[in-house]
Parts: C-alpha cells; sequence; structure tokens
C-alpha cells in the first residue's frame, strides 16, 4: 500500500506557517530576555562594571548598518530567483552571507576588546547573553544560507519555488528587527 | 416555567443558603487560635468564601447527582435524550453572575487586605522594630535598643509589632499560623512586615518558603505576653551571657549516624549566640 | 498513487511502537505509554513521600532524599506525564476528529516524541550522579537551587535544567505541529464551529506553548548559566535578582495549568454528551471560553508570589485578574451540567472517570478562587492546602479526566473491548483514593502544616495517616488499570467501528483506523454534537474507507 508515502509528505504551504509560528514563539525568548535587561537595568544599584564608563559605540553602529542593509540584499536576492535568475539571486545571497560574516566578525573583535566579561555583575552577564544568542541565530542564518546556496547548484530544484529560501530569508529579517532592538537596548538607551 | 416548580426551587435554594450559612460558621474552628487582629480579618474572609464556596458546590452537585440518579438509561432504552442545543438566555446568566460574585470577593478583599496593612503601609515611626534574621537554618530575632538576641520571638500583646525582615543566603519565610500573617525573606533587602498579636501564648513560628536540606526544622516561637512581662524579659534577657542557642539542623548535620544515607547537604550555619535562657526547640 | 520505493518501509507489527514512525497514531500511543511508565516513577516516589509523612518525624529517609522525591515527583508528574500523555492523546485524536490523514509534519512530531525518552533518561540519570539529583523543589528557585554542596560542574541540578530545556524544545515542536495541523489541514466542511470541544482545547492549550514556554527557556538559560559558568543573573550574593526568576517561572507554569486542564475540558466536552445522549450544551460558548482562558492566562502569574516579593498593587492586580479566569471556566461547568442534565444517562466507566473529575474539578477551582483572595492567601500560601489544591485538578481533574479518555478510546486505538467490571472498580478504588489522600490535605493548611518538609509537629499526625493510607490506596488503584489494559489489548473482545453510538469523525472509520486513517478525505456536512438528530456527519460515509470494506 502506498499509506506510508502519506506520512511523509509536507505540504510547502503548511511549512510556511508553521515557520511563522515558530518564529512567533521564538520571539518570546527574546522579548524575556529584553523584559530581564529592563528590569536590571532599572533596578540595580551597580549597573556598569567597575571602571567601565561607557560602551563603545562605533564598531556596533557599523556592524548594525551592515546588518540592516543585508536584509535589503537578501530581499533583492529573492527578487533574482523569482524572476528565475539564479546568477542573480547567487550573488546577492552570498553577498548576504558576506555580510552576515562580517558582522560576527565584528562581533568577535567587539567582544575581544571588552574590559569586562560575562561574570562581572548583571550587565556583564545580560551584556553577553543578549549578543551572544543573537549572534547565535546570526551564525545559524548564514548557515542556513550556505545550505540554500548550495542547494541552488542542484539542476531544477528551484523550479516549483523554494521553501527554504523563503524561511531564510524571513529568520534573517527577523535576527534583524531583534538586533535593532538589542542595539536600542544596550547601546543607546543610557 | 410553572409555579411549583419555582416554589421546589426556591426551597431548595434556602436550605442550600442554610447549609453554606452553616458551613462558613464551622470554618472558624479550621483554624489555629485567633492571635492577631489580621487572624479575625481573615477567617471572616474565609468563613465568607466558604459559604459561597459551598453553595457553588453543593449547587452543581446536587444537580449532577439527581441526573446520576433518576435520569439513566433503561436497560434496553437506546433512544437519544432530547436535542437541546442552548440556550442564550442561561448562557447570559451563568456569565454575569459569577462575574459579579467574583467582583464581590475581589472587593471585599481588597478591603481586608488594605486593613490589614502588613507590608508596612502603616506609620511606623514610632515602633521599635525587632531585626529578624534568616540563615540555613536558623531564626535570629535582635531587640537593638536593649542589645537582646534571642532565638525566639518575644511580643507585647496589642502593641503593633513591627519587623524588618533580612536573610543572609536564600529565600525563607516568615509565617507565624495563628497569626495567619506570611512574608518571604529575600536575600539582599529589608522586608518591612507588621501585624498585631492580640492574644497572650506561644505559637510556632514556621519558615514557609523552601531553604533546602534542613527547611522542615527551621522552626521557632513566638511568645506573645503581657507588656510588663516583656520588659521583664528584656531586661533579665539583657543580663544574661551569650550562649549558642539549640539548632536542630546544626545538631542533625554533625551527627554522624544521619549522614550515613542520604546526599551531601550544604553546612549549616553556626547557631546563633543568643542571650534568651530558654532555648527554643 | 505515487511511487513507494524511496519510502522507509515501517514494520507492521508491535515493533513499530519501538520503531520512529511517522503515523501519528503510532506516536499517540508511544507517547501515551512512555508517559504513563513515568507516571508510576513518579507515583513511586509519591509513595516514598506519604511513606516518610505518615510519621512526624523525619525517620524513612534523610532529608536530602526527601527533598529530591518531592522535587523530582512534582518534576516527572509535569514533564514527563500530563505533558506528554495529553500531547499523545491529542496526536492519536486531532487528525482524525479534523478528518485529516496525519498531523502536518509527521518527521518533526516523530522528533518531539522522541525527545521525551531522551529526557526521561537525563532525568532518571540525575539519581546516579554524586550529589543526587535535583532538590531545590520542582520551581527551582534560585538561591537555593544555584547552591551545590558537591563542587561537581554536572549535577542533579544541572540535569534538571536540562531536562526540562528538552521537553520545552519538544513541547514547542509539538505546539508547532498541532497549530498548523488544526488550521491548515482540516477536512473540506470542517469549519472552526464544526471541531470537536477536544480541537478547540489543544488549540487552546498549544497556544500557550507556544507563548508561555519561551519565558520559562530564558530563565532556564539564566539558571543554567548561573549554575555552570558563574554569572549571576539570579544571585542575590552577587548582585542578581532571585525574583526574576520566579517571574519567569510562573510567567510560565502558571499558564502551564491550563495546557493541562484545557484538554481535559476536551475530553470532558466529547464524553458527556456521548453517554448522555445529548448534544454538547451551548457548542460555541464552550469553545470560545477555551479561548477566552488561554488569553486570561497569560495575566494572572503573579499569583505564586503573593506573599513573595511582591508590592501591594501587585498583588491586588494579580488577584482580579485571576479571579476573572472562574468566569469562562463557569460556562464551562455549567454548560456540561446542563449536558448531562435530562439526558439519558449510561454509566460506563469513561463516564463514571468523567463525572468523577468534574466533581473534583469543582471543588478544586473553588479552593483555588479562595486562593486568589490575597489575604487568605497570605496564609495557606506554602502549606498543604495548596499541595490539596493543586492535587484535586491535577490528579482528580486531569488524571482521572486522561482515564476517562483511555477508557472511551480504548476499542478505538486498540480494537479491543475493555473490560467493564474491572474498569469500574478501578475507578472506585481511585475516586475513593484521591479524597481520601488529598481531602486532609486542607485542614492540614488551615492549620499552618507547610510543605515541602520531611518532618511536622505531632499536632499534624492524624491527617497525614490518612492521607498516607489514601496515597497507598491510589497505589493499588492502578493495578486493576494496569490489568484492564494488557489483558483487553491482547485478548478483549473485537471492537466495532463504534461501539459508543458516539458522533464524530475517529467513529466512522474502523477500529483501530488504518495507516492513512481515510481512504477518501471526508466532506463534512453536520454539527459536531448531533445527538438526538439524524443529521448525517459527512456526505461521502461509504467512500472513507472503500479498499478496506
Ligand atoms: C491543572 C491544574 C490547575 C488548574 C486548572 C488550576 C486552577 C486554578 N488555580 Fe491553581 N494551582 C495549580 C494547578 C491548577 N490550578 C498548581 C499545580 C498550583 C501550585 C503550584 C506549586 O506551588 O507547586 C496551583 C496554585 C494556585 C495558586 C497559588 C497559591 C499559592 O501558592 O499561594 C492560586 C492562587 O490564586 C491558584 C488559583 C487557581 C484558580 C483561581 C484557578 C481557576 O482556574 C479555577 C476556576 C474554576 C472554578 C472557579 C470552578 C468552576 C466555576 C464556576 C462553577 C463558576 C462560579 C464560581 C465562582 C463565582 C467562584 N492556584
Ligand atoms: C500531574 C501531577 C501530579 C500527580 C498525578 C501527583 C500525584 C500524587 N502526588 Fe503529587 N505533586 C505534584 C504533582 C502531581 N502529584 C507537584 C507538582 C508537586 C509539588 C512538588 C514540589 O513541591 O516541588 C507535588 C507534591 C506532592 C506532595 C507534597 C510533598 C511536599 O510538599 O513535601 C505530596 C504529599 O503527599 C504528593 C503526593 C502525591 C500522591 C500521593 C500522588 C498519587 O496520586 C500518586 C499515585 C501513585 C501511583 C498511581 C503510582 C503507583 C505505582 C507504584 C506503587 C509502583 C509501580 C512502579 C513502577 C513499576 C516503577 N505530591
Ligand atoms: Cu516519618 Cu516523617
Ligand atoms: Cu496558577
Amino acid at each position: 500500500m502506498s499509506s506510508n508515502v502519506l506520512h511523509e509528505q509536507e505540504n510547502p504551504g503548511n511549512s510556511k506557517f508553521g515557520f511563522i509560528v515558530f518564529l512567533l514563539s521564538e520571539s518570546i525568548i527574546f522579548l524575556s530576555f529584553f523584559v530581564g535587561y529592563i528590569v536590571y537595568k532599572t533596578s540595580s544599584q551597580e549597573w556598569l562594571p567597575l571602571g567601565v564608563t561607557e560602551l563603545d559605540t562605533k564598531g556596533p553602529f557599523i556592524n548594525t548598518l551592515v546588518l540592516i542593509s543585508s536584509s535589503f540584499v537578501i530581499y533583492i536576492a529573492e527578487r533574482y530567483l523569482h524572476a528565475k535568475n539564479l546568477w542573480g539571486f547567487r550573488i546577492f545571497w552570498l553577498l548576504t552571507m558576506l555580510m552576515g560574516i562580517f558582522f560576527l566578525y565584528g562581533q568577535a573583535v567587539e567582544w575581544q576588546g571588552l574590559p569586562f566579561s560575562f561574570t562581572d555583575g548583571v550587565f556583564g552577564g545580560a551584556f553577553y547573553l543578549l549578543t551572544g544568542f543573537h549572534g547565535l541565530h546570526v551564525l545559524t542564518g548564514v548557515l542556513l544560507q550556505s545550505i540554500m546556496l548550495q542547494r541552488s547548484f542542484v539542476a531544477g530544484n528551484y523550479d516549483k519555488g523554494e521553501f527554504g529560501v523563503w524561511a531564510t530569508s524571513i529568520f534573517w529579517h527577523f535576527v534583524d528587527v531583534i538586533w535593532v532592538i538589542l542595539y536600542l537596548l544596550i547601546y543607546m538607551w543610557k | 416555567m410553572k409555579s411549583s416548580t419555582i416554589v421546589k426551587l426556591s426551597i431548595i435554594a434556602v436550605v442550600l443558603a442554610a447549609i453554606s450559612f452553616w458551613s462558613g460558621q464551622q470554618a472558624y474552628s479550621w483554624f489555629p487560635p485567633q492571635a492577631s487582629l489580621e487572624a479575625k480579618l481573615i477567617d471572616g474572609l474565609f468563613s465568607f468564601l466558604v459559604s459561597l464556596g459551598t453553595f457553588i458546590f453543593l449547587g452543581v452537585l446536587g444537580t449532577l447527582s439527581y441526573s446520576v440518579l433518576f435520569q439513566r438509561a433503561a436497560k434496553y432504552d437506546y433512544s437519544d435524550g432530547p436535542a437541546i442545543e442552548g440556550n442564550n438566555t442561561l448562557e447570559i446568566i451563568w456569565t454575569v453572575i459569577p462575574f459579579i460574585l467574583v467582583v464581590w470577593i475581589a472587593f471585599y478583599s481588597y478591603q481586608v487586605y488594605s486593613q490589614m496593612s502588613i507590608q508596612g503601609s502603616k506609620d511606623h515611626s514610632n515602633l521599635e522594630a525587632i531585626e529578624v534574621y534568616s540563615r540555613q537554618w536558623a531564626w535570629e530575632f535582635r531587640y537593638p535598643k536593649n542589645n537582646v538576641v534571642s532565638s525566639e520571638l518575644h511580643l507585647p500583646v496589642n502593641q503593633r509589632a513591627f519587623l524588618k525582615l533580612q536573610s543572609e543566603d536564600v529565600i525563607h519565610g516568615f509565617y507565624v499560623p495563628a497569626f495567619r500573617v506570611k512574608q518571604d525573606i529575600i536575600p539582599g533587602k529589608i522586608i518591612d512586615f507588621e501585624f498585631t498579636p492580640i492574644l497572650e501564648g506561644k505559637y510556632r513560628l514556621r519558615n514557609s518558603q523552601y531553604s533546602g536540606t534542613y527547611f522542615a526544622a527551621m522552626q521557632s516561637n513566638v511568645i506573645v505576653e503581657s507588656p510588663e512581662e516583656y520588659q521583664r524579659w528584656l531586661a533579665s534577657s539583657a543580663k544574661a551571657k551569650r550562649t549558642p542557642s539549640y539548632n536542630q539542623a546544626y545538631q542533625e548535620f554533625n551527627n554522624k549516624k544521619s549522614k550515613l544515607r542520604g546526599w551531601r547537604s550544604i553546612k549549616p550555619a553556626e547557631p546563633p549566640l543568643v542571650n534568651n535562657l530558654s532555648p527554643g526547640e | 498513487m505515487t511511487n513507494i520505493t524511496n519510502v522507509a518501509i515501517e514494520p507492521v507489527n508491535w515493533r513499530r511502537y519501538f520503531s520512529f514512525s511517522t503515523d501519528h497514531k503510532v506516536i499517540g500511543i508511544q507517547y501515551i505509554v512512555t508517559s504513563f511508565f513515568f507516571f508510576l516513577v513518579g507515583g513511586l516516589l509519591a509513595m516514598v513521600v506519604r511513606g516518610e509523612l505518615i510519621t512526624p518525624e523525619s525517620d524513612l529517609v534523610d532529608r536530602t532524599v526527601y527533598n529530591a522525591m518531592f522535587t523530582m515527583h512534582g518534576t516527572i508528574m509535569l514533564f514527563l506525564w500530563t505533558f506528554p500523555v495529553l500531547a499523545g492523546l491529542a496526536n492519536y485524536l486531532v487528525p482524525l476528529m479534523i478528518g485529516a490523514r496525519d498531523m502536518a509534519f509527521p518527521r518533526l512530531n516523530a522528533v518531539a516524541f522522541w525527545l521525551v525518552p531522551i529526557l526521561g533518561t537525563i532525568m532518571m540519570l540525575s539519581f546516579l550522579v554524586p550529589g543526587g539529583p535535583a532538590q531545590a523543589g520542582w520551581w527551582s528557585y534560585p538561591p537555593v537551587s544555584l547552591q551545590n554542596p558537591t563542587g561537581n560542574l554536572i549535577t542533579g541540578q544541572v540535569l534538571w535544567v536540562l531536562a526540562v530545556a528538552i521537553s520545552g524544545v519538544s513541547s514547542i515542536m509539538g505546539a508547532v505541529n498541532f497549530v498548523t495541523t488544526i488550521f491548515r489541514m482540516r477536512a473540506p466542511g470542517m469549519t472552526f464551529f464544526r471541531m470537536p470541544v477536544f480541537v478547540w482545547t489543544v488549540l487552546a492549550a498549544q497556544i500557550i506553548q507556544l507563548f508561555g514556554l519561551p519565558a520559562l527557556t530564558a530563565g532556564a538559560v539564566m539558571l543554567l548559566f548561573d549554575l555552570t559558568v558563574g554569572t549571576s543573573f539570579f544571585d542575590s550574593a552577587k548582585g542578581g535578582d532571585p525574583v526574576l526568576f520566579q517571574h519567569f517561572f510562573w510567567f510560565y507554569s502558571h499558564p502551564a495549568v491550563y495546557v493541562i486542564i484545557l484538554p481535559v475540558f476536551g475530553i470532558f466536552s466529547e464524553i458527556f454528551p456521548v453517554y448522555a445522549r445529548k448534544p454538547l450544551f451551548g457548542y460555541k460558548f464552550v469553545a470560545i471560553s477555551s479561548i477566552i482562558i488561554t488569553i486570561l492566562s497569560a495575566f494572572v502569574w503573579v499569583h505564586h508570589m503573593f506573599a513573595s516579593g511582591t508590592p501591594p498593587w501587585m498583588r491586588m492586580v494579580f488577584m482580579a485578574s485571576t479571579m476573572l479566569i472562574s468566569v469562562p471556566t463557569g460556562v464551562k461547568v455549567f454548560a456540561w451540567v446542563a449536558t448531562i442534565w435530562g439526558g439519558k444517562l449510561r454509566l460506563n466507566t469513561p463516564m463514571l472517570f468523567a463525572l468523577g473529575a468534574l466533581v473534583m474539578f469543582l471543588f478544586a477551582g473553588i479552593t483555588g478562587i479562595m486562593l486568589a483572595a490575597v489575604p487568605f492567601d497570605i496564609h495557606v500560601n506554602n502549606t498543604y492546602f495548596i499541595v490539596g489544591h493543586f492535587h484535586y485538578v491535577v490528579y482528580g481533574a486531569a488524571v482521572l479526566g486522561i482515564y476517562a479518555a483511555l477508557y472511551h478510546w480504548f476499542p478505538k486505538i486498540t480494537g479491543h473491548m475493555y473490560y467493564e467490571g474491572l474498569g469500574k472498580l478501578h475507578f472506585i478504588l481511585t475516586f475513593i483514593g484521591t479524597n481520601l489522600t488529598f481531602f486532609p490535605m486542607h485542614p492540614l493548611g488551615l492549620e499552618g502544616m507547610p510543605r515541602r518538609v520531611a518532618s511536622y509537629d505531632p499536632e499534624f499526625t492524624f491527617w497525614n495517616v490518612l492521607a498516607s493510607i489514601g496515597a497507598f490506596l491510589l497505589g493499588v488503584s492502578t493495578v486493576p488499570f494496569i490489568l484492564n489494559m494488557i489483558g483487553s489489548w491482547s485478548q478483549g473482545e473485537k471492537a466495532p467501528k463504534n461501539p459508543w453510538r458516539a458522533i464524530g469523525l475517529e467513529w466512522l472509520i474502523s477500529s483501530p483506523p488504518m495507516v492513512e486513517n481515510f481512504e477518501e478525505l471526508p466532506i463534512v456536512i453536520g454539527e459536531p454534537y448531533g445527538y438526538g438528530g439524524d443529521h448525517a456527519l459527512v456526505a461521502n460515509l461509504e467512500h472513507l474507507e472503500v479498499a478496506h470494506e
């Protein structure tokens, strides 16, 4: 009987719906961390660790610009895919990946240069938790992108439209929005 | 509705109300002695809740029991019951009435709570604060004016008691069932806490917030006495030498036999040095 | 149909229950059986707890062992019994009830299930590490949960956090799957207001999982870092805020109780109409009130912290919001009573369990409203009154409701009838045992006996002895159930399609259903509870199972 087949099929419409539901849920984790951060910031007696007066915002600002722009770049890539221009898709997709990697690199450089660690009070913990957890998402995004890029070389793979590309792109926008909130909370809110 | 049904229903309602009122009155006897003003307020609220709860519970249980006893299908009766799908008037009634009831309960509770004002909202500038220290697993009470440290809490009757609660390690809970008051003690904070004892006697103070291995043993006594006796106790204690108090957690931990079974525990704090002569249990 | 060659062939005999099957029915049974095993383990720990409490002194086990017992009892009962067993029931029933051939994501479904034995194993392994399993209560409040007398990195507490986190991942996978399935996989004609209430309640419960669980995950991650790498989020000694953890914890764990009870409400709504032979009274109100409960449940969590470090205004606001929950819940209770009223009752085992569960739920709901009244809660918070309140729900209502469901759908799931006599014996023992165990906890709490104590003042002995006797009776009461299930499954009389003359898509197909459930998808044209009427439920009845007739 063909019955087993039925249990293996997954419909792309369902996948899209499910993925959005998942992202909504995922956003609550970030929301919880943000709320925690706000509570700590408004209630702690000692906030910034000893010897730290201000965070350097220049590096993170450049990072922010790059990440925000990458959201537009990935959109262009998607448009190319839609127009069945595979090479246009690949180039802009790769560009997005590079921008993501640049962001991660910038983040790593910033972490290296910081005068405090995650054990320095609640600020230290919250700072590394938020940026680290977000960074993990950027990394996941880049990995997903590399899988999609590699899949684009499978002949005929994208003929019916590709759920993976759609999902990766949505995920990328999500990671972007989270970063903007994070940047406002950590770097702009004095 | 037929008038005979209305009469029947009214009789049932009156009987139910009488039973509910009666159980509300019984409720007072389910508590420890009423040793504080707050206890009176809370017991009154509880009595009201029991009456209301009994009414709802018996009303629903009675209806269900009637169905179960008298509305069973006959042995070979495979027919269905009446196809009643619902009734909007009834739905509205049983949405609105519970709504009104809970607004009433909430309002009453709010009034009781503000009358209790246990979280130190009353003016307490003229009250002497007793410092309550909690640690794993001992209570320590300090009377700074008289320089007395005690393992039991002494309070003068009919005077507002004003405590400053603090913890040195984990969260503990200050709880005296006879007073019906309770407050978690959050480490790193000093928490103001007030109530008024009104009945002389000896009561149990229990830790109410789980605090690790010897949590259950972290109890002490509260002694409510006349102001004269209270002063006498303060004065005699102030003269007494400070000695380590008895501490059950400490005893058990250092008793090799009981360490044979079970897993490793955090080491209990040293028993506090206290002035009071009658050691806590 | 499509080609079969590239599909992993699933074993068709009993061995499929040990395989990575993607059939929602197999997965449902896997969930139910696995979680029942953990119910027995959790129950066994409760027996130790009650054994210790039969005398006032701490004499049966060491205090550390006692503390581990109640911590693991609570954790196992919630994360390894109630959540997975309800996920199992929902897995089995939802696709059948909405006329789908499977869940939306069959492979995700299987992964979600297989995480359960993994987290169960981790939980069990924590009994073997030095220092023993977690001993900080199922809330794991810091700073107690951060204390580490052994100094080891891998402690029971770390494994506990890990297991709970895996449970969270599994539940989120399940939730995404259920919500997508219910929104997108309904058969033609199965509009929202034709869905059985069980499906509504699963939807409501899974939405809670989606939006509540991540808060617990966030708290658990921070706790894990505090435990392992020395951050200070919740460590008051280092400037952290232990009360923030309480907010994270209860923001999820209060709604979690509705994750448990909502599907049980669904079970009630399916069972009462069948055995009273009447339509569910006020179907739409019952369906909608599930969603209202979901919404309200997100705004009441502080009622677990009325005696914690909370300011008066917070206590008052959350008192009011908590009490509001009784309104939509009352709508349901009254609807069930009205459904039963004037019916033609048949007191089969499922009906007995459902009725017993309803009465005990009512009792627990009323004590719940009392607890919501702040001044009273101040007295009984963290006493046995609380333990009594919630066991009346989690055991009295939820476990009995789950038993009702297991009996009711047993013929469908296994294709055999259970033994009615053993079922009734099981009910009587359980009903008496439950009340004997958990009623005495209320007077104990009113008199001021704290919970989580290994020893207590002798004045509390009387009620504790009763509770312990009741608990042992409850332990015994599972024996007829287990015998019944094993005996009936292997030797019970063959079950027809619809032994209860129930209305619902699952009853239109054979028992047990064939692998793809429906040969042709049903075209739904009727209401879900048309008892007493003679309206057809589907338009293509004879095509549902062509190949098998
Ligand atoms: C499935 C589980 C479940 C369910 C459904 C509930 C339902 C409710 N619970 Fe319970 N509760 C728990 C499980 C559950 N609880 C657990 C596990 C704990 C303790 C956790 C721990 O500390 O370890 C707890 C603890 C707990 C507390 C904390 C006490 C404390 O720690 O100090 C409070 C306080 O408000 C509370 C209240 C309520 C209320 C108001 C409801 C309401 O939803 C009940 C609503 C129902 C009704 C009211 C009955 C039907 C309604 C009518 C017939 C209408 C008419 C009624 C009126 C007008 C009153 N619960
Ligand atoms: C769904 C949830 C659930 C269920 C079903 C139960 C079921 C039971 N609970 Fe549970 N309980 C909790 C959830 C639950 N509990 C929670 C959340 C806590 C709080 C924990 C905390 O404070 O942190 C708690 C705490 C708790 C306490 C308080 C401990 C304390 O504060 O010190 C007590 C005390 O009596 C208790 C008793 C029982 C009993 C007697 C049962 C009985 O119904 C159990 C009946 C037993 C069985 C049905 C199994 C019988 C099996 C055998 C005898 C052997 C077979 C074994 C194998 C083959 C392995 N429970
Ligand atoms: Cu025996 Cu406690
Ligand atoms: Cu709650």
